[in-house]
């Protein structure tokens, strides 16, 4: 059974951009386009979800918010978790670890770079 | 004499009048230095981003156009090779069927490659969106900074119609805009590497 990666962005582009790299190699994916519609999403879905892509810049729930809340089911507690950001400053970055993030990457980025690090862990 | 004394006391209270209203004007004057100030600085910032954004698509959609070129290129070099292994086909030539195939192969494959690398190139949406955002995000504030402007002038207590309308624009805009102000598509201030060490050695 193929594995289950959860991409949260609300650029439908990187959305589709992502999706359709992880969906080439063989995974399965679930698309979220902010914090909230994720958390609602990895609450309703029946699947597994063995990974999250996240952005960080997003309404109504940005990706620290969605970090620390997904950090805090026991369930989703060692799941890897990729930043995807076109924010670069040394505080981003260190809030994103701090937030419990186990990967950061500088949009924009290539494609075999995305997927490299998601073999990493998967 | 009782008529100099009424013209003295009329002229004194138009000149303490006049005085208040000087007053009030250096105070009006004082309200519109940081309005005036921080719109100044933001109209160049807008422009810059808007540079940016034009500089930026014109940049990716040439990359694209490019790789689209190439592209175009090796499929004509694919038919070709196809009708040279219809011809060897006929002629039962194996070994040129099977070079044909390789180099058939090898361009197919190339063609993939450059597939991926215009999505990575399409990326410049993501970034450019960002971009705009944040124009628009200094354009608003100017907008409401003129307001404030206008509001030093305006006799009427509280808010004008205006000026509602705009706070209105500005803060529904404001829930909806996520961006970062500083997104760029060529210019990367940090390393990738750097930011892998950063979190290899928190360890996973």
């Amino acid at each position: 059974m193929s594995q289950t990666i959860l991409v949260v962005d609300d650029s439908p582009t990187v959305v589709k951009f992502v999706s359709f790299s992880l969906k080439n190699r063989g995974f399965n994916v679930l698309t979220a386009c902010d914090g909230m519609d994720a958390i609602e999403k990895m609450s309703n879905t029946e699947d597994d979800i063995d990974l999250v892509i996240t952005d960080l810049n997003m309404p109504n729930l940005d990706g620290y918010g969605l970090i620390e809340t997904i950090r805090q089911n026991e369930k989703y507690s060692s799941m890897p978790i990729i930043i995807l950001s076109s924010e670069q400053a040394e505080e981003d970055r260190e809030k994103g670890k701090k937030a419990g993030a186990t990967s950061y990457l500088i949009k924009p980025f290539k494609s075999d770079k995305l997927l490299s690090e998601v073999k990493k862990f998967l | 004499m009782p008529g100099t004394n009424t013209l003295q006391s009329n002229i004194q209270k138009e000149i303490v009048e006049l005085s208040t209203a000087i007053g009030g004007l250096v105070n009006s004057f004082k309200r519109l230095q940081n309005p005036l100030e921080e719109s100044r600085n933001k109209v160049p910032q807008a422009t810059d981003q808007l540079d940016k954004i034009n500089e930026q698509t014109e940049a990716a959609a040439h990359q694209m156009l490019d790789m689209i070129e190439q592209i175009t290129a090796r499929e004509e070099e694919i038919l070709e090779q196809i009708d040279q292994t219809r011809a060897c086909l006929e002629s039962g030539d194996n070994d040129k069927i099977l070079s044909c195939l390789r180099i058939i192969a090898e361009k197919a494959q190339t063609n993939l490659n450059d597939s991926f690398l215009i999505m990575d190139a399409l990326q410049f949406q993501d970034i450019t969106s960002q971009q705009m955002n944040h124009a628009a995000s200094l354009l608003e504030d100017i907008e409401h900074k003129l307001h404030t402007i206008i509001g030093v002038f305006d006799s009427n207590d509280g808010d004008s119609e205006d000026e509602k309308e705009s706070n209105a624009r500005t803060a529904k805009a404001g829930k909806v805009r996520a961006f970062d102000p500083h997104a760029d598509l060529f210019e990367k201030k940090t390393n990738q590497n750097d930011i892998d060490s950063l979190f290899d050695n928190n360890g996973k």
